[in-house]
């Protein structure tokens, strides 16, 4: 970016060039940052002119560890065109198998690929801690990295007896599913389920759900972290203790604006209680203050992007996503539009889910600071004790009631616009479709990754992971682990490598 | 010790997450067991980037011997082949790929997009398989490209590529197997069967009872666009996730083994002439096969007809 700074390919872990974040370092703290989205994929062109239910196939192939996320968003705005209510067992079983892929993607992204950057020597090797880290988190050797893929396999099974594969299938369609599981089936799935619980309750949060249930602030966080050993060496005490000895509590603050948009379409009749309708309620926040959601004020800019420019921003039903030549010329460095809400830049995820949502203990934790890094992974890693005890709600429900309808009748999809709009595990997902004549004419996606990591806007305001780094100490800019562990806290749908400009 | 370096070009990265379904083997027996080690996962690595550098040049000046290269994803060559839409460091990643495959003794290319091109082979990010643009051979790496081991690209189709494909053929290869390729370079230990073979639909299929909406029982073959008895795969002999299928869950095979996939006709729709669909089962006479199966829906026995059988 400025002309006689050099560029030193400096690490961020498990670094391969999808998503490179350009660092400038001033007197031992980062000034500035560029997040750069380095490939194009195309896929919103590869949709226009194909059937109208294409993007049931062609869509979770955006993602492959949200692939049902994408189908989810899919069908659901298929559903509004079609002017359908799909039957209550085929939400259950859409539910279900989001819960799932959500949970496995939440405990995954936790040890896979955050926690195992406390392995970083350079960083960490005079921790006390360090050993233990080491011990847990190594790639393919660590203990409790090998039991996550062991026991996120297992889980995963529910979604292929469901909907007969994960990753990649596509057993959502406009009006509810195409599979109607035994009876035995679902009680196999339950089994699953049960066991992962007890996994889940005894590694990850050391305790039972309800007993997790109760911590609702940050003082009752820390009486839970000194009420027991099982807590403090649990996954959550671990990391609780290694995050706040590392200082990951301070930093990574982001825009402070928070967006969800909703999750879980309860069905008609059933126990599970929400608000609105869904499970987890759609929202907008500054602070901790809760705003409704509109799709109406979301709008993308194209001003820093890759793309044919336009005017001004524009709704995702309006905008276009046609390529430009690749070149830093204009300030443009990234792939990644810039979605801003009523013109804002704004966090989503698991943090901004339970902010919405008014989760006691992340309402306290933002409201005593922001949001920081350890908020955001806290939330991650916690959010499947939200989850499970419906996900069991909703087999038993099934369980009972096998003879219902999992699919009611649509015909030919007809003409219109509408829009898919649910929560991946890393966040806010929207697609946007427009058919005419049973063919795609316009599809937008807007994903997680392009709220958090987008570039700057036409105001020059910097996306929401670009602005969480600025002003962060780096110790070593040799090994700038810091603007790693902020980026990663938002769970970037990418794997990422930093280069940094020295001044 | 077996050396393997993971790399992904343009995809979704859905064959590493199925790889970690794996089971037989299982990913952590296949790494132990099998005494293969993976030198880089761009998804699993924790080394730093400049180690990450430091590997690819040991590699690359052949300090260090690479005895499998997987690739994920496709090669993307847009726009006007200059490979700039897939940069890394600033560079297009294809002149990275094309480095690696040259020291490499194996060349796996993993999934259909690394295949084949897969998505966005015909429109504008010029996606390349390694060695084939749909049933075109070339590629990215050229028709007569051959590994050291003096074997072409192997091309472990599928979108995504089914767990067990991947931890077999990377077994297969470590313990010294040899693997017999089919014309478009696929192993025919799991690919010279179709995903047809073992779907619990085929009395369905064999009778010709035909599922004409979502979530009745029947074959999905005739009316709701399943390619099972068109394209090779192991999906309804080896299962998903060690439990099913799509189409045992309803959902029709959507052909992703072939070259030619993502077809452009709409998915969920059997193309036909008065309901006999135009691609017919692989080597297949059209007249015998319109008698065959009239015959066959005459015998189809009631069970069936009532549609009580499960599936």
């Amino acid at each position: 970016m400025k002309e006689k700074a050099t560029q030193i390919n400096l690490p961020l872990n498990r670094a391969e060039g999808d998503l490179e974040v350009l660092l400038e370092v001033k007197d031992g703290r980062l000034e500035d940052a560029w997040s750069s989205g380095t490939m194009f994929r195309g896929f919103e062109d590869m949709m226009k002119g194909r059937g109208a239910l294409d993007g049931l196939v062609v869509t979770p192939r955006i993602c492959g560890i949200c692939s049902l996320t994408h189908l989810t968003a899919a069908v659901e705005a298929l559903d509004k065109l079609s002017g359908v209510r799909p039957p209550d067992n085929a939400y259950r079983l859409r539910n279900i198998a989001l819960m799932v892929e959500t949970v496995q993607s939440d405990v995954r992204h936790s040890i896979l690929m955050f926690m195992v950057d406390m392995v970083n020597e350079m960083a960490y090797q005079h921790f006390n801690m360090f050993a233990e880290a080491k011990f847990r988190y190594s790639p393919m050797q660590g203990a409790m990295a090998n039991e996550v893929i062991r026991e996120t396999k297992r889980l995963l099974k529910i979604i292929a007896i469901i909907g007969g594969q994960w990753p990649h299938t596509s057993f959502m369609v406009p009006g509810g599913v195409t599979s109607i599981p035994d009876q035995t089936k679902i009680l196999q799935c339950t089994m699953i389920i049960k066991k992962f619980i007890s996994w889940y309750e005894k590694n990850i949060l050391g305790c039972s759900l309800a007993r997790w249930g109760e911590v609702a602030n940050n003082d009752d966080l820390d009486n839970w972290l000194e009420e027991s050993i099982e807590h403090r060496e649990s996954e959550v005490g671990f990391m609780l203790r290694f995050l706040r000895m590392a200082g990951l509590d301070l930093i990574g603050s982001g825009p402070n604006r928070y967006l969800c948009f909703g999750n879980f379409p309860l069905p008609d009749k059933t126990d599970v209680t929400g608000i609105n309708g869904k499970l987890l309620a759609a929202g907008y926040a500054e602070g901790t203050a809760v705003d409704e959601f509109s799709d109406d004020l979301i709008s993308e800019d194209v001003s820093h992007s890759w793309y044919e420019q336009q005017d001004e921003p524009l709704h995702p039903f309006e905008g276009g996503t046609v390529p430009s030549a690749v070149s830093n010329e204009n300030g443009r460095y990234s792939w990644v539009k810039a979605p801003r809400y009523d013109g804002k830049v704004v966090e989503t995820g698991p943090l901004a889910e339970m902010i919405v949502n008014r989760n006691p203990l992340f309402v306290d934790l933002v409201e005593r600071q922001g949001s920081s890094v350890l908020s955001r992974q806290l939330a991650r890693l916690v959010r499947p004790a939200l989850l499970l005890p419906n996900l069991m709600k909703w087999l038993e429900e099934v369980a009972q009631d096998p003879e219902a309808p999992f699919y009611e009748k649509v015909g030919a999809i007809p003409d219109g616009q509408s829009a898919g709009l649910v929560q991946a595990a890393r966040g806010a997902l929207g697609h946007w479709i427009k058919v005419v004549d049973e063919r795609i004419t316009h599809y937008q996606v807007i994903t997680p990754t392009a709220w958090n990591g987008s570039p700057r806007d036409r105001q020059k305001n910097r996306g929401a992971w670009e602005e969480a780094l600025i002003g962060t100490e780096i110790k070593n800019e040799e090994n700038p682990i810091e603007a790693g562990h902020i980026v990663r806290s938002f769970d970037p749908c990418l794997v990422c490598a930093v280069h940094t400009v020295k001044k | 010790m077996v050396t393997a370096y993971w790399l992904q070009g343009g995809g979704c990265g859905g064959d590493t997450f199925s790889f970690l379904s794996s089971e037989s083997p299982n990913v952590l027996d296949l790494f132990d067991a099998l005494d293969v080690s993976l030198l880089w996962h761009p998804s699993l690595s924790n080394g730093t980037a400049a180690e990450h550098d430091t590997l690819l040049d040991e590699i690359l000046s052949k300090k260090r011997s690479l005895d499998i290269l997987i690739f994920e994803g496709a090669a993307i060559c847009g726009p006007d082949g200059s490979g700039r839409f897939d940069l890394k460091d600033g560079k297009p990643k294809i002149s990275l790929i094309k480095d690696l495959a040259h020291v490499a003794s194996y060349v796996v290319a993993v999934g259909t997009c690394a295949s084949f091109g897969g998505f966005g082979a015909e429109k504008l990010i010029e996606a390349k398989g390694l060695q084939f643009t749909k049933k075109e051979k070339g590629g990215l790496l050229g028709k007569k490209f051959k590994s050291k081991s003096g074997l072409p690209v192997i091309n472990l189709a599928g979108c995504p590529c089914h767990h067990d494909v991947i931890s077999g053929a990377v077994s297969a290869i470590a313990s010294g197997l040899s693997l017999e390729l089919d014309e478009y370079q696929r192993p025919l230990e799991w690919f010279n069967t179709t995903v047809h073979q073992g779907c619990t639909r085929n009395e369905y299929h064999e009778y010709r009872v035909e599922e004409s909406s979502f979530g009745e029982m029947g074959c999905l073959f005739f009316h709701m666009g399943c390619n099972g008895p068109l394209v090779p795969g192991p999906c309804n002999k080896v299962l998903w996730n060690q439990q099913s299928s799509k189409p045992r869950a309803g959902v029709p095979c959507f052909g992703c083994t072939d070259p030619e996939f993502p077809f452009q006709r709409p998915f969920f729709k059997t193309p036909n002439i008065e309901g006999v669909p135009i691609s017919l089962p692989i080597g297949i006479n059209r007249a015998h096969y319109l008698v065959y199966k009239t015959m066959a829906a005459a015998a189809a026995p009631e069970h069936l007809k009532k549609r009580t059988k499960k599936v």
